[in-house]
């Protein structure tokens, strides 16, 4: 039998006739797949740099003698083209797309990004940034996933936070709702594809011993709707900037084809990953760092033709920085606190937003962390999303007063 | 409810669930579980040479220098996802946050340590590039043979219990570090006491050098305690939150001072480390040290009623009943936390088989794998796909997410991994041939077929002997056959439009094998199989 046949015949799809019809009623009724504030309605894109960007060789202290001193070989010179920014700071030479957004005032530096008693391993401190949790606690939710779990407005289904990947990060998990993975629209909607799932179920109870199977097939009816509506909706329009020839370039691409062809979502989740860089850290940073200036100059270009940059806002971060001083294989090791970029097209402070890493007081060869990264969520969550950050977020935390 | 149903609901929550020939024998649920009781009574370790990793390269598990402040090792871990770049020391935890010193310069390297035997080795560190790829792969591959060594357990072992506890604890006991070999003896310890007594597994955990250095004991030093291990014991292991002081912890942190492991992976006490100093812990007082913490941790009420509260929610139900609870916690503390009574006793109440409480659990993505392999008799060319699945469902074995484990529930499913799993059987069963084709004389359905015709066909080198299926059909006529397999394979009722459906998906096919085979993949693929 071949694949499509079957997935036609499938028990999978026959299965969505039988939603409960309350589901249903919920689920296909006219006018939910609507933001409560739409149009307009501001949408944030994360980006994770997977693996522990090395900062500083990212945003360059390159008027620093110490920053030279801890890393003799590994230390990006002036001569090598590094793109000045202010403060003494300047992007990696292959940062050029990350400079046209500077110099648009489309992107925001907030150096020294961690928290308390940072962990340097990698899946516990990407734990700890995916949850919003501090170092010593361990949650299950993500702080996304939480922010759908709030009710803010326009977050009743899933395609409210989509992530552009086969699987969901637990950034999006939340308790009662959680964003949808996918790679492309397409793929999505043939697995959920059938022909009679607009004939109307037979009525089930529910009583509790059921919660769990209505659970199941609420989440495959919302999958399913989610996965008509991206489908039908993301044929609207089809991307003609050109953006890296990557996995990553081709994600944004599809990011920026979903919102400009009108999709009602709230986040979205988009990953780079191979920023441990313990060896050749050089090579591996020219080209990840191509990759993600240019995709994301080309992102901003897309949206800005389809006057969707406005209400857009790019937080990208990276799990931890690097230590300061080098290491022996011109790499460098696990470190701390490390530079957070917001790029958009309306925020209200740009440029470099904070002082340099102060390289003369380290804590045992490491970045002291001069922003909790909770507040930075805080900010984004409260003045960009509209939503209640100390409740997602379980504390108060300062927020960048006027930032977004 | 009837027997049928009842033994089958012990099955899938004892062990990864019923064999044909297991509801074919028939047993009462009280001599089923006796059954089990005796057949999961044996320990046997996991182990087998392509477990472990021999570097032929140097030692990557750090050694501290014998004197009671060891310089901080500035290399840290790396995911085991991204192994290829992983830097030094056996852990997948971080360097803790440092004592306060007073100089930011990095201690100079020593460029050999000494090994077992006093072979000096090198330190990972200075590996090329190359040699660290190779390491990197050695220790991929002896994770992944544990791993499904451990999985081929569950699917086959007759000690269904131990099997299923010991992954309840692999939960509990949430640890992950780099290297195999600690890894594996932690395993093999959390399997031997798996029903034993409570106080010796929780005291052999807390010596197993993987969950010393994951939980950073190892930088917890006399005069400057790092409170990790000293906080999750409580937290996670025993009390749960409330139930301790910050002070407490404060205190528990001196007590484990000292406890640390030596070059050849045993638990080591080091006199020198330890604070001498009196503690006042949970209000007792005392020079204690970390078997005294543990043991003043066990008088409390509230590690019984904490810990059987999350055996009830792994169990018999993820809403807990502190009703029911709360007598079983009595019995199992005045038991001296005797683990194999308690699941005794929870599997011996009525309420255990309330329908409220069957059909009702979330199979994680291991139960629901190895529940596929155990049920079915399924036998598997390659298993590396399996663990794909288990990487994409979320639940890796020996990766938990963080020391808290897995939380299990409605958290395995999402839009994407709720897809993933009801495509499962039909990717584990398309377009192979079955190894085992129906006997002629088993074959009642229609006796004068070819043996081609016989022959269901699953896929990619996953075999499924019929047999056993043949056994439970009996004399079930075809057309009733859906309705007698959905029986065995879900745990709720089938609704009657869904039986409809695959019954339908059955009778697509006139060559009988193939009508079962459809029929299989038909149950398998509904929503209600992720359920037991």
């Amino acid at each position: 039998m071949q694949r499509r046949e079957f997935l036609q015949t499938s028990i999978l799809a026959s299965t969505l006739l039988f939603v409960p019809k309350i589901l249903h009623a919920l689920d296909r009724g006219p006018g939910l797949a609507r933001l409560a504030d739409a149009p307009g309605a501001r949408r944030l894109i994360v980006v994770q740099l997977g693996g522990g960007n090395d900062g500083l060789n990212t945003v360059i202290p390159y008027q620093n003698d110490l920053y030279y001193k801890a890393r003799p070989t590994l230390g990006i010179k002036e001569s090598e083209g590094i793109l000045a920014l202010d403060k003494g700071l300047g992007f990696h030479p292959a940062l050029k797309g990350f400079k046209s957004l500077y110099d648009q005032g489309y992107l925001a530096v907030l150096n020294g990004v961690g928290y308390p008693n940072p962990d340097r391993s990698h899946f516990r401190s990407m734990d700890i940034w995916q949850t919003g949790s501090g170092s010593d606690q361990n949650l299950s939710t993500g702080w996304l996933g939480r922010y759908l779990d709030s009710g803010a407005p326009g977050c009743q289904n899933p395609y409210n936070a989509l992530e552009v990947d086969d699987t969901l990060s637990l950034a999006m998990k939340g308790t009662q709702r959680k964003g949808l993975a996918f790679k492309n629209p397409d793929k999505l909607h043939q697995l959920t594809q059938n022909r009679l799932l607009s004939k109307v179920s037979r009525e089930t109870g529910s009583d509790h011993h059921h919660a769990q199977v209505d659970y199941l097939y609420q989440t495959l009816a919302e999958t399913a709707s989610s996965a008509d509506y991206l489908y039908n909706k993301s044929k609207v329009y089809k991307s003609a900037v050109t953006y890296p020839q990557s996995e990553f370039g081709k994600n944004l691409k599809t990011t920026a084809e979903l919102i400009n062809s009108g999709v009602e979502s709230r986040v979205y989740y988009v990953a780079l990953n191979g920023f441990d860089t313990h060896v050749r850290q050089h090579e591996q940073q020219q080209k990840l760092f191509t990759d993600l200036g240019d995709g994301l100059a080309a992102l901003a270009d897309d949206l800005q033709k389809n006057g969707q940059w406005a209400n857009t806002l790019v937080l990208v971060f990276s799990e931890f920085g690097r230590r300061v001083g080098q290491n022996a294989s011109n790499g460098t090791d696990h470190g701390t606190a490390n530079p957070v970029f917001l790029i958009g097209g309306s925020l209200q402070q740009k440029g470099i937003l904070n002082d340099a890493p102060d390289l003369a007081n380290l804590d045992q060869g490491d970045l002291r962390h001069q922003v909790d990264f909770r507040g930075i969520y805080a900010t984004v969550l409260k003045d960009w999303l509209g939503a209640d950050d100390t409740s997602i977020l379980g504390t108060d935390f300062e927020r960048m007063r006027g930032l977004v | 409810m009837d027997t049928t149903q009842q033994l089958q609901h012990l099955y899938w929550r004892a062990g990864f669930g019923p064999r044909p020939q297991d509801v074919a024998a028939g047993l009462s649920p009280r001599k089923a579980l006796r059954q089990l009781l005796r057949d999961s009574a044996q320990f046997e370790p996991l182990d087998a040479p392509s477990m472990h990793f021999e570097d032929p390269l140097g030692a990557v598990m750090a050694v501290p220098p014998g004197g009671p402040m060891p310089a901080k090792n500035p290399v840290s871990t790396s995911m085991v996802t991204t192994p290829d770049q992983a830097p030094a020391t056996m852990s997948g935890s971080p360097a803790e946050a440092a004592p306060p010193a007073p100089v930011a310069a990095l201690p100079a390297r020593q460029p050999y340590r000494m090994g077992p035997g006093g072979v000096p080795r090198l330190r990972r560190a200075d590996l090329t590039p190359e040699q660290r790829k190779m390491q990197n792969q050695g220790l991929r591959e002896a994770f992944i043979n544990i791993s499904t060594a451990w999985m081929d357990r569950m699917a086959t072992s007759p000690a269904q219990l131990r099997e299923k506890m010991t992954l309840f604890w692999h939960g509990h006991f949430a640890c992950r570090v780099r290297l195999p070999g600690p890894a594996l003896s932690l395993h093999n310890t959390t399997r031997k006491y798996a029903l034993g007594k409570f106080p010796d597994l929780l005291l052999a955990v807390s010596q197993e050098p993987a969950m010393l250095e994951f939980l950073n004991n190892r930088q917890n030093h006399k005069g400057h305690a790092n409170e990790n291990f000293a906080r999750e014991v409580m937290e996670l292991f025993t009390l749960g939150r409330g139930n301790y002081s910050e002070q407490d912890v404060k205190e528990a942190a001196r007590a484990f001072t000292g406890w640390s492991y030596d070059a050849q992976g045993n638990f080591k006490f080091r006199p020198q480390d330890h604070d001498e100093g009196p503690k006042t812990f949970l209000g007792r007082t005392g020079n204690l040290r970390g078997e005294d913490v543990l043991a003043i941790i066990l008088e409390q009420p509230a590690a019984a009623t904490f810990l059987t509260t999350k055996l009830y929610r792994f169990f018999v139900n993820d809403t807990p009943d502190p009703a029911r609870i709360a007598p079983l916690a009595d019995a199992f503390r005045k038991s001296g936390y005797d683990i194999q009574d308690l699941m005794e006793r929870m599997f011996s109440t009525d309420w255990f088989y309330d329908p409220a409480n069957v059909g009702t659990h979330l199979k994680s993505p291991v139960e629901l794998l190895a529940g596929i392999r155990r049920t079915l008799g399924v036998q598997l060319d390659n298993e590396l796909p399996l663990l794909g699945y288990q990487r994409a469902l979320g639940q890796v074995l020996f990766e938990p997410p963080n020391v808290a484990g897995w939380p299990g529930g409605r958290n395995w499913i999402d839009s994407s991994s709720l897809l993933l799993r009801l495509q499962i059987p039909a990717i584990l069963f398309k377009n192979a041939d079955f190894a085992v084709a129906l006997k002629q004389d088993e074959n009642d359905i229609a006796p004068n077929l070819t043996r081609a015709d016989r022959t269901v066909k699953p896929t990619a080198g996953a075999h499924l002997p019929l047999g056993p299926l043949q056994q439970l059909l009996g004399a079930t006529p075809a057309p009733a056959q859906p309705a007698r397999l959905s029986e065995f394979l879900l745990q709720t009722p089938i609704r009657p439009e869904n039986l409809a459906l695959v019954q339908q998906a059955a009778a697509q096919n006139p060559v009988p094998a193939e009508a079962l085979r459809n029929t299989l993949i038909s149950l398998m693929s509904l929503p209600e199989y992720q359920l037991s």
